[in-house]
């Protein structure tokens, strides 16, 4: 298996720079400077209509970007296209298929239209994602469920070094999905990169290395999945036997940005700290309500998530783009 | 040239040659695996001329003062009228799926992502249908010229040449209606429309304009009028009563007909270029 951040100058699978696509007036891509670490799974975040979906079809070779340059895999597209796709396995949109053929005549069809060994990789592929038995029958009849894993294995006739899958876990319940996580990581340690474009936040943590939160075209974070996390909002939740007593000492905490009340308990937010100056200013918020006689039931200093620092940036765009 | 030089280009062209054959086998795969089409192509060809001749023939036995014999050179000018007409709207079924099936059932954008040039997707769609349609035409036209021999009773038999020049024509006739539809369903995108503006432009429009003297030498221009040129002319009476171009030059018969057939295809192609996959 050909691995490793040797396979591109720079070692990155995906290097765009400035790119952006207009339609009309609209921005779906904005100048996007990306840089997907090669061997890793790499989440491409955003809420819908971010512009993901266009930037991979930009990738793709889908549809052409109005500004800005890309190279997949080191080679620059769409100069090199056809060298670059040689071992790019790509799910764009949800993945399509000719209804009136089965699962195993649709890869035919997309074999043929790669390299000769492509045709051999049919088997294996569809046995990887575990349609063997159905690959005999017309996708017509195929769950929501079942074309994911055939588009799956349609982007595995390539051998691929690089993966695009675009929200790959739409319509997949949960033990599905828990699968999928587990084929990907798969899919990663054999030294491939896999790009997965999602709104999913929860999906993009469990399954990605890295990742690049986008909003309006732009993408306004990246980098490794636990730098993104520690660098949201961290806060501490207290509950407390005297409420009307421990608001203004919380509130006057220097540490604290702000208090918010939340039923029987309040939330004091932190700002973007790091860990141990979020641990040091709950110890001191402890320290400080006992010493002024307020009983501490519970003191709790949840971990930093990707969802915060996902809500706390594109927020920041939207009162940006208000102001 | 050196020898070496040689080696090397068919050792890059064999390559070549098997992308390119596995392409069409991979189109033939997606157009004759549409069951209702093919039953359909099958209908509107062979079973037409079967048709045709079965009802001939009874209708002969039951009443042969009042009706002639089921075969003859007549009757096979009027298979090729029939296999012309209903042959063009195989010809355009098979040609609209062609154009449009990928884009419409949205696999055309898998297609580019496997980084394959769009222009050789889009030319292995040619063959891809023609393996469909020409073995159609040809059973249907060798039906109809075995039938125009062993039914022909009294009638005079039609020449071997005759039966030749006979099934070439319907076969350029109805290749270069696939090619239009073809090159149009690329263009547009949508089977359903191109199959509604080409066949009412063969089957309604361009009748009525061959019939409309005062277009005169436009006329000329119309498909139709330049196949009703090429047609062998012992079947002309048959096909098509009132040719309207006798004085057309063989010439130029050829090239509005190639006209017919490049125009639609390098628009089709140029937009499966061009495309939003």
């Amino acid at each position: 298996m050909k691995t490793g951040l040797d396979m591109t100058p720079g070692g990155y699978a995906v290097q765009t720079s400035g790119l952006t696509k207009r339609f009309g007036d609209r921005i779906a891509v904005d100048r996007v400077d990306l840089r997907v670490p090669a061997g890793t799974a790499f989440g491409y975040l955003g809420p819908n209509g971010a512009g993901k979906t266009t930037l991979i079809r930009m990738l793709l070779g889908l549809t052409r970007p109005d500004a800005g340059s890309m190279q997949l895999l080191g080679h620059p597209v769409p100069a090199e296209r056809s060298v670059a796709l040689l071992r790019v396995g790509a799910m764009a949109e949800e993945p399509r298929f000719l209804d009136h053929l089965t699962g195993r005549e649709n890869l035919r069809i997309n074999a043929a239209a790669r390299e000769p060994d492509a045709a051999g990789r049919i088997g294996p592929a569809l046995e990887r994602v575990g349609l063997s038995e159905r690959a005999g029958e017309r996708v017509a009849g195929y769950s929501t469920g079942m074309r994911q894993r055939l588009g799956v294995a349609r982007c595995l006739l390539a051998d691929p070094r690089l993966l695009i899958l675009d929200e790959p876990t739409n319509g997949l319940d949960p033990a599905g999905m828990v699968e999928f996580r587990g084929m990907i990581r798969a899919l990663v340690d054999e030294g491939r990169t896999v790009v997965l474009s999602s709104h999913l936040l929860d999906e993009v943590e469990k399954i990605c290395d890295a990742a690049a939160i986008v909003d309006r075209g732009r993408v306004v974070a990246q980098g490794p999945v636990g730098e993104l996390s520690a660098a949201g909002t961290r806060s501490v939740v207290v509950q407390v036997g005297d409420l009307g007593r421990a608001l203004p000492l919380l509130a006057s905490h220097p540490a604290a940005r702000s208090v918010a009340q939340e039923g029987q308990q309040v939330r004091v937010t932190l700002g973007p700290v790091a860990d141990d100056q979020a641990r040091s200013a709950a110890a001191d918020i402890n320290r400080r309500l006992v010493e002024a006689g307020v009983g501490v039931y519970r003191l709790d200093l949840p971990a930093a998530t990707l969802e915060e620092r996902f809500l706390q940036v594109t927020h920041k765009m939207q009162e940006e783009v208000a102001a | 040239m050196s020898v070496t030089t040689i080696g090397r280009a068919s050792a890059v062209a064999r390559p070549r040659a098997r992308t390119t054959w596995r392409l069409v086998s991979a189109e033939f795969l997606k157009i004759r695996k549409r069951r209702g089409l093919v039953a359909l192509a099958v209908l509107l060809t062979v079973g037409a001329v079967v048709m045709a001749g079965a009802v001939l023939a009874v209708l002969h036995a039951a009443d042969p003062a009042k009706y002639g014999p089921a075969g003859g050179l007549g009757n096979l000018g009027n298979a090729t009228y029939l296999l012309s007409t209903l042959g063009t709207v195989t010809a355009v079924l098979v040609g609209a799926t062609m154009g449009a099936g990928d884009l419409q059932a949205g696999v055309f954008r898998d297609l580019v992502a496997t980084g394959r040039s769009r222009l050789a997707l889009f030319a292995a769609r040619i063959p891809g249908g023609l393996a469909l349609l020409w073995p159609l035409v040809t059973v249907s036209w060798i039906v109809a010229a075995a039938g125009s021999v062993l039914l022909a009773g009294s009638h005079p038999h039609p020449g071997l040449v005759v039966m030749v020049q006979g099934g070439a024509w319907v076969l350029l006739a109805t290749t270069v209606v696939y090619l239009i539809a073809l090159g149009l369903a690329s263009l547009a995108g949508s089977r359903s429309a191109t199959v509604g503006i080409v066949l009412a432009w063969q089957l309604a429009v361009t009748p009525l304009a061959l019939g409309a003297a005062k277009l005169g030498v436009l006329r000329e221009g119309l498909l139709t009028a330049a196949l009703d040129r090429v047609i062998p002319a012992g079947l002309l009476p048959g096909a098509r009563p009132d040719p309207v171009s006798p004085t057309m030059s063989i010439a130029v018969a050829a090239v509005v007909i190639a006209a017919w057939a490049i125009i639609p295809l390098a628009a089709g192609a140029w937009r499966t270029k061009t495309r939003d996959a």
